[in-house]
């Protein structure tokens, strides 16, 4: 039986360590979330974020320690990976769409080819997820043809296309113009809403007090500090929080 | 101008015969250039060091040895180890042999083009490594690599010559020019005949290739 219908974490990170050669990138992460639950990372630029991201769907291995996604150990090396994967959606600041894949063929690949899905289904099901993303009329174009913030709602739906129980998101927004930042901001919200389990690596501060459970802050490698975001925003305990909040509520 | 016409009209069987061979033997070498490019390109990027080499291996012998040589070795030096092969397997075999490594390796710059997100893109929705190479990478890496590609063969279109010339005594359009020219003695006009059915092939090849690349190019 999966652990998240037991009620257990769907994902669990346990003394998590990991060096890039002699630099010591996660140091004893711990860290545990529940189904349905809205996570926002945040720390300064090097801490550890995209690693620890990274981690949860193995596409980084870990040196010692343990994350398990469901109750299942993730293990980068096992034949288990990618059909573990296949129920973690991703997405990156680059948006990685396929550039030589169509808007639609972008999110049907991976449901036809990994999960088997009939091609007819898995169309009709990329032009409602396009159609919740706000781009139905995009559906034949080249992703080179989108403007960075459609491409990034693509990737979304690409990721959503695969019914992932798990959404990391590794700022998301980043890459993109401001004016784009709230079209991409609105659809992570509605999936919020919608229960979706989700990690989000972001800076965007107006989006964690409005939308996640909980803000986890990375400062080299160590989580600092965690909580609500409105505990977290109004009295942040440790100096590094503190500081990164006025840097950023300040700006 | 009237016996450089004689020639072609007179010789035409021979000349028609011989670019017919030609692109016969150019056709087949191309396929194989192909598909032991990619297996070769592929070891090249394993992520095994000992399938590296096996790759880096294949790519340093065949880039450095001449291609006569390789017609030697692959028709008299076999036939005298009791390997019965033909003239047209050792033609084939040499000429898309020697050209997988070109196509290696030009493969393989294409593949370095691909970004690294790309490949964790393909990987996060659950594609194995190797589905990943070849539904993500390896399609693009050819799409950025349709000029050089063209490139390749044309060069092989033209080494094609020398298998004819070599010991293996294919009739293929050289061969064939020379035999008329031998015969005729009207060796400008045979050799014309000859420039201008290379000359179709090159050209047929190129304009095929425009087509792939406005085709299929990757715009980023
Ligand atoms: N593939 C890698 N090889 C070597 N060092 C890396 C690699 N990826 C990340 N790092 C290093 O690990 C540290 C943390 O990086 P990262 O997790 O990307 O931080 P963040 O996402 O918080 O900015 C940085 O010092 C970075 O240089
Ligand atoms: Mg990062």
């Amino acid at each position: 039986m999966a652990n998240s219908d037991a009620g257990g974490p769907l994902v669990e990170l346990r003394a998590v360590r990991k060096s890039f050669g002699d630099n010591l990138v996660l140091d004893d992460i711990d860290l545990a979330i529940a189904p349905g639950e809205a996570v926002v990372v945040a720390g300064p630029s090097g801490s550890g974020k995209s690693t620890m991201l990274r981690c949860i769907n193995g596409l980084e291995e870990i040196d010692s320690g343990s994350v398990r996604f469901d109750g299942r150990p993730v293990d980068p090396r096992s034949k288990s990976i990618g059909p573990m994967r296949a129920e973690i959606g991703m997405v990156f600041q680059q948006f990685n769409l396929f550039p030589h894949k169509t808007v639609l063929e972008n999110i049907t690949l991976a449901p036809v080819k990994v999960k088997g899905i009939e091609p007819a289904a898995a169309q009709a099901r990329a032009r409602e997820l396009l159609e919740t993303v706000g781009i139905p009329e995009k559906a034949g174009a080249s992703p080179a043809d989108l403007s960075g913030g459609q491409q990034q709602r693509v990737a979304i739906a690409r990721a959503l296309a695969m019914d992932p129980k798990l959404m990391l998101f590794d700022e998301p927004t980043s890459a993109l113009d401001p004016e784009m930042i709230r079209e991409v901001l609105d659809v992570m919200r509605e999936l919020a809403r919608g229960g979706m389990t989700m990690v989000v690596v972001t800076h965007e501060m107006g989006f964690a007090r409005e939308v996640c459970d909980r803000i986890v802050f990375i400062d080299d490698g160590r989580i600092v500090e965690q909580g609500p975001p409105a505990e977290f925003f109004a009295a942040a305990k440790s100096p590094r929080a503190r500081e990164f909040v006025d840097k950023i509520i300040h700006h | 101008m009237g016996a450089l016409f004689d020639v072609l009209t007179d010789n035409f069987d021979e000349l028609a015969g011989g670019l017919w061979v030609t692109l016969r033997l150019v056709g087949a070498s191309f396929a194989i250039a192909l598909v032991v490019g990619t297996l070769v390109a592929a070891l090249r990027i394993a992520p095994s060091k000992w399938l590296q080499r096996l790759g880096g291996v294949y790519v340093e012998t065949f880039r450095n040895v001449p291609l006569l040589v390789l017609l030697f070795i692959s028709f008299a030096g076999l036939r005298r180890a009791g390997v019965p092969i033909s003239n047209w397997a050792a033609g084939i075999g040499s000429l898309g042999l020697y050209t997988a490594a070109y196509v290696a390796e030009v493969l393989r710059s294409g593949v370095f083009a691909v970004s690294r997100g790309q490949i964790e893109a393909a990987l996060s929705l659950g594609f194995s490594y190797g589905a990943t190479l070849r539904r993500i990478v390896l399609p693009q890496a050819f799409r950025t690599v349709i000029a050089p590609l063209a490139s390749i063969t044309i060069a092989m279109i033209k080494n094609s010559a020398i298998v004819g010339v070599s010991l293996l005594a294919l009739p293929d359009l050289l061969k064939e020019a020379r035999i008329v020219q031998s015969r005729t003695f009207q060796t400008d006009e045979a050799f014309f005949w000859a420039a201008v059915g290379y000359l179709l092939i090159t050209a047929s090849a190129t304009i095929a290739f425009r087509r792939l690349e406005r085709r299929f190019a990757i715009r980023r």
